[in-house]
């Protein structure tokens, strides 16, 4: 906008027809800085609605479970199950469902069980190798894996049972397991360890197109910048060269948006703001969407981070978003904070994976997945992980992500911009 | 289509003679095999960049023949003993029969 008023001082004839756009939209409010807000399309989703999830994923609904959204599906905890007698479960058939990956992602993706222990463990959860001699009664084992929220309500771990993942045969087979293990485990090498296991170094070099295939996207994203929309303007119409005008832009995002009563990204800003007046209509994990959100990061590529803490919108924003963090979604019941802070499972390894802390998880978007060879945006990452725990995911404009999105963007406050890059 | 197509070449600006060093090569290129079918079930026509050629001073020093698997951007990577200055020329034949260009420029001592 400050371009844009510059442009109308010295009065030419683009600059006029900019103004006349922004009057006919009727935007009388103005910013913080007693700038008119910049024309946004307010109307609508800034996502193809109805949402429908992006091919090649997951297509199970989980929908009798929490999302970030709707937090009163999941069932509370039951009351816990008498055991009568000693469970006499078959300990192989439990073994091998702690160590299949193909049921929930196993037990040794958060613990260590014992010298049978297979490669790369996990350490999120304790080292269970001698949870067999430590005076656990069966009654104890068996509830803690169906339901941990029985003795423990804030326990990272799913309720197993509660939530159907094995059934209750399979369990007395997991208890029989859990009851043989008397000896610490023996390791390979330190690569097996997870108290040794080197930390992973990122040092790749996302501007490199030889490194980074979204490297490539930078192009496109200038030529989108550059291209002449419906409405007989391009964003360098107003915008000029947007290596000088966005040089100190995509860092200072999300912020509170009044028009929407919501934090505005920069992905969602650039839908709404290019259809109020270029006439395009970059929806939101559209091609064109993710090309011109790398080429705004690209251009802040080194600035810090610095986005707006002070305001009262933004405190009450980084406060919905704490709540959010601690809300127990989807069938395997994790909130961001069981994985994410190092007070629960931040810094530690869930297999060979090692799980980061809020800090610096954001200053590399959008950025290459290796994994699923494509640009994904940060919105696009946080409903991974949605589905990723079983639960069902939200739009990208959702406010929640909104309200996440800038909690991450504060946790990396003063942090340089990386984007875009490339990770796993 | 072609008017998206980038070559991008890294290799040293200089070499001793003798040396051996590494030519990268990288090009943005859709690489549509043939094999994949649109969502009104018609086959998707073949469009891949099928060769590329290296030359030195105009005498070709690398080729390749390129086939349907090779995945979108193609990278080829390969080693070269240095023996005179001069300019590398990179070629890729596309289907269409495009021919998109680079040149790298080196000196020998």
């Amino acid at each position: 906008m400050l371009r844009l008023l510059e442009r109308i001082g010295r009065g030419t004839a683009t600059a006029v027809a900019a103004l006349g756009a922004l009057l006919a939209l009727g935007a009388a409010e103005t910013g913080a800085q007693g700038k008119p807000p910049a024309p946004l399309h307010l109307e609508g989703s800034a996502a193809p609605m109805p949402w429908a999830r992006y091919k090649g994923w997951n297509k199970a609904t989980w929908d009798t479970y929490n999302t970030l959204a709707q937090r009163d599906l999941t069932k509370p905890a039951g009351k816990e199950i008498e055991i009568k007698g000693s469970i006499d479960g078959d300990a192989k058939k439990g073994k091998d469902l702690s160590f299949s990956r193909a049921r929930g992602g196993g037990c040794l993706s958060c613990h260590v069980m014992g010298p049978e222990t297979l490669e790369l463990p996990g350490n999120v959860g304790p080292d269970l190798s001698e949870i067999g001699k430590q005076g656990r009664t069966d009654q104890w084992l068996y509830n803690y894996v169906y339901d941990p929220r029985v003795y423990n309500a804030e326990s990272s771990m799913p309720p197993w049972g509660a939530h159907g993942l094995y059934t209750e045969a399979e369990i007395r087979d997991i208890v029989a397991f859990l009851k043989s293990l008397a000896t610490p485990a023996t390791y390979k090498n330190a690569l097996d360890d997870p108290t040794k296991r080197p930390l992973p170094v990122e040092d790749r070099d996302g501007l490199d197109p030889f490194v980074n295939p979204a490297a490539e996207r930078i192009d496109p994203g200038e030529k989108l910048f550059a291209a002449v929309g419906r409405a007989g303007k391009a964003c360098a119409t107003c915008h000029g060269d947007a290596k000088k005008t966005f040089a100190e832009w995509a860092n200072t995002m999300p912020r509170w948006e009044p028009r929407l009563k919501r934090m505005l990204g920069v992905e969602e800003f650039v839908y709404r703001h290019a259809r109020a007046t270029t006439g395009e209509s970059y929806l939101m994990q559209s091609a064109e969407n993710t090309d011109l959100s790398v080429f705004l990061r690209f251009v802040v590529h080194g600035k810090a981070t610095r986005v707006d803490t002070t305001s009262a919108e933004a405190k009450a924003s980084l406060e919905r978003a704490r709540v959010l963090s601690t809300v127990k979604v989807g069938q395997l019941n994790f909130a961001c904070v069981d994985c994410h802070t190092p007070e629960k499972g931040a810094l530690k390894w869930i297999r060979g994976q090692y799980l980061g802390e809020p800090k610096g998880q954001i200053t590399h978007f959008p950025n290459w997945r290796t994994s699923r060879n494509e640009v994904w945006d940060i919105r696009k990452r946080l409903q991974w992980c949605n589905v990723q725990v079983r639960a069902n995911e939200l739009p990208p404009d959702a406010p929640e992500y909104a309200d996440l999105e800038f909690y991450l963007t504060v946790a990396s406050q003063g942090m340089p911009w990386e984007a875009p890059n490339i990770r796993h | 289509m072609a008017a998206d197509v980038k070559p991008r070449i890294k290799a040293p600006a200089t070499a001793k003679k003798g040396e051996t060093f590494e030519i990268k090569t990288l090009v943005t290129h859709e690489m549509e095999s043939g094999q994949r079918k649109d969502a009104d079930g018609k086959t998707i026509p073949r469009k891949i960049i099928n060769a590329f050629h290296c030359k030195l001073n105009g005498r070709e020093v690398f080729s390749a023949k390129i086939e349907p698997a090779v995945a979108a951007n193609p990278y080829l990577s390969f080693f070269v003993r240095a023996e005179e200055s001069g300019t590398y020329e990179f070629t890729w034949v596309d289907d269409d029969g495009s021919l998109y260009k680079a040149e790298h420029k080196i000196a020998v001592s």
